[in-house]
């Protein structure tokens, strides 16, 4: 078949080896024997079972699944309720700046969220710790649950909304019995969308944490400056693992959402 | 009973109305949707709301249901202003165009939904259900989601879960668009003998004229924000009241005429179409030489070869096409000045003993109670 010619062949090995390569070796090397990083000394998972041994590293991961845990459900909670608003109000004067500004924080430099909100909370007196690093994490991360809100609610039928309330059916009940779970494939994959992005974020954190909020992104970070070592690589496999599995996870619940969706109501 | 309906209720001053609509205007921001708008339906009717996209028919119908709120005027049902009310208040229910099935229920939930936010006791939700997908057909559906539903089955879940709370009033939004030609025949049918059984007062919106004319005890024929006309279909069809709702309604052709007072037949006219007087039997008051237009509907219009005895109420021309639809025929006939007219002819022979052809010249004629003088 034409599909699987030797250049196609050829430019998808290229193209995924380039993606992948370090990350494998990163993960085989998690599994090696050898202190040495680049000597392959044999299979083993001791440093997995070091790791456990380790309490800043512990206590870096503790931090990093709170603030995670916690970002991610405000973050989505916001965000759920900023993509309701921007569908709702349907076209209104300075609609596109409005909803232009809910995604700016995607494109905008890191250095630069972090910076502005460690200069507020500077400002305001706040003690940098988990609370802060937890707050600057919500706001870059409630415009993409915004926008995965916003983009299945601009195919959400509102006379489904009507046709509650007109079976009687409260405003309020209305939107927890048929808007939400309607929604919900989209809220759900919009959480672990944050959770992820809260768990990754090395730049952000850096700028909010204060002393005992060290993240995990930022041990690992400080770790390499004394030199990289197999616990390095088994902590970092890990965390691919959590970050794959949210992924994979927000993905199949965006398509099993698709397959829900009514067949065209026209057929 | 629909009885009601038989006694046609709206020519008796002694009915009181069950829908009052009375003087409801309706602005989005510098439009005008529904101008000034007054209309009685009564208990029991399937009311039609008839004319082309845009002209008001939907937002009134919204208004009803209480998704659109009046700027000026109210609404009565049964007596009682609704006006203020919030839909989930109203002892009202709708069927929606797009039928809005709440895709992650099954089909029993669906038809539940409305009796489980009244707080009935369960048995009495089962078994109200029940009555509901018996009535529909749609016993062995129950557990299905909407997804797994052909359109006239999702059609039929839309008119159970609308009827379940055996509301005062069912409003319907294109209730059968989404249908093809044969299915829609037949739920026609379907929703007439349910209307009846239930004994609910229908008011329906639809642009096809057909249906208005298949399901209705009246149609309200609405224009630009407004009722043009309101009257039972037969009286719609024969006695449009100007040019627009003859057009609107089935096929017409529609000329113009000189008025030249009445006589023993009754009005006299000058048609520059077939340069003669025609008569026609309705009386109608205006002054000699006002223009005004005549309107014959094609099957009263009598397509021969042969000249008539008389000399009134004929046009004279050739045949310039023929389109066969089976039960009749409709014969596009060119007269001398160029205007075209239709006339249909029932194909009673199995032969095509009567040679009309295309080319033929051929005599059109018409009975003077069978053309309708219209105004305007």
């Amino acid at each position: 078949m034409k599909k699987f010619g030797s250049f196609n062949i050829f430019s998808l090995i290229v193209g995924f080896s380039f993606l992948y390569i370090p990350i494998i070796l990163l993960i085989l090397f998690s599994f090696n024997e050898s202190r040495l990083v680049t000597v392959w000394g044999g299979f083993s998972t001791k440093w997995y079972g070091e790791l456990l041994q380790n309490q800043g590293i512990k206590d870096a991961a503790w931090v990093t699944i709170k603030v995670a845990f916690f970002s991610s459900t405000i973050a989505t909670i916001l965000g759920t309720i900023a993509g309701l608003v921007m569908t709702r109000f349907g076209n209104f004067k300075g609609r596109t700046l409005f909803s232009g500004m809910i995604y700016a924080p995607m494109v905008m430099p890191e250095v630069i969220i972090g910076l502005s909100t460690l200069l507020m909370f500077v400002a305001l007196a706040i003690d940098r710790g988990i609370f802060t690093v937890t707050l600057a994490h919500i706001t870059f991360s409630m415009c993409y649950v915004a926008v995965v809100v916003q983009s299945r609610m601009s195919s959400y039928d509102d006379s489904l909304t009507e046709a509650a309330l007109d079976l009687g059916c409260t405003p309020f009940r209305t939107f927890t019995l048929i808007t939400l779970p309607i929604i919900l494939p989209a809220v759900i994959s919009g959480w672990l969308l944050s959770f992820t992005l809260s768990l990754d974020d090395l730049v952000i954190a850096s700028f909010t944490s204060g002393p005992g909020s060290t993240t995990l992104p930022m041990k690992i970070y400080s770790m390499v400056r004394l030199g990289v070592t197999p616990e390095i690589n088994a902590v970092s496999t890990i965390l691919v693992g959590v970050v794959t599995l949210g992924v994979i996870t927000a993905s199949l619940i965006g398509r099993r959402q698709k397959q829900q969706t009514p067949k065209a109501q026209h057929t | 009973m629909s009885e009601t309906i038989k006694v046609s209720p709206w020519l008796d001053s002694s009915h009181k109305p069950y829908i009052q609509i009375q003087n409801v205007t309706k602005r989005f921001g510098e439009f005008t949707a529904i101008d000034n708008l007054t209309l009685d339906i009564y208990k029991n009717e399937f009311f039609s709301l008839l004319g082309p996209s845009g002209c008001g028919k939907t937002t009134l119908l919204r208004m009803l249901a209480g998704f659109e709120k009046i700027t000026n005027g109210k609404i009565l049902l049964d007596g009682e202003d609704i006006s203020e009310i919030p839909p989930h208040l109203r002892p009202i229910n709708m069927m929606f165009q797009s039928y809005a099935l709440f895709p992650h229920m099954t089909v029993e939930k669906n038809i539940a939904f409305g009796l489980k936010q009244d707080n009935l006791p369960a048995n009495e939700i089962n078994q109200r259900v029940e009555e509901m997908l018996e009535l529909v057909e749609l016993t062995d559906f129950a557990n299905r989601k909407p997804n797994q539903l052909s359109g006239g089955q999702s059609q039929r879940v839309a008119l159970a879960r609308s009827l379940a709370k055996r509301p005062k009033l069912l409003l319907l939004d294109e209730p059968l668009g989404a249908l093809d030609k044969r299915l829609r025949e037949q739920t026609q049918f379907e929703l007439m003998d349910i209307q009846e059984k239930l004994e609910v007062t229908f008011v329906i919106v639809t642009h096809d004229q057909e249906e208005a004319m298949t399901v209705s005890s009246r149609i309200g024929v609405m224009d630009s924000g407004n009722l043009v006309q309101v009257a039972t279909p037969a009286e719609i069809y024969e006695a449009p009241i100007n040019k627009d709702v003859a057009d609107f309604i089935g096929d017409v052709n529609i000329l113009k005429g000189i008025y030249k007072g009445q006589n023993e037949v009754g009005t006299q006219l000058f048609s520059e179409d077939s340069n003669s007087i025609v008569f026609a039997t309705q009386e109608v008051g205006a002054s000699v030489e006002d223009e005004m237009w005549f309107a014959i509907r094609p099957e009263k219009l009598e397509i021969s070869k042969v000249a008539p005895s008389h000399d009134h109420n004929i046009l004279k021309g050739t045949i310039e096409d023929i389109a066969y639809g089976g039960s009749f025929s409709t014969y596009h006939v060119k007269l001398d000045n160029g205007r075209i007219l239709k006339a249909i002819r029932a194909n009673r022979e199995r032969t095509k003993e009567h040679h009309l052809t295309w080319d033929d010249e051929v005599y059109l004629q018409w009975a003077p109670h069978s053309a309708v003088v219209l105004l305007s």
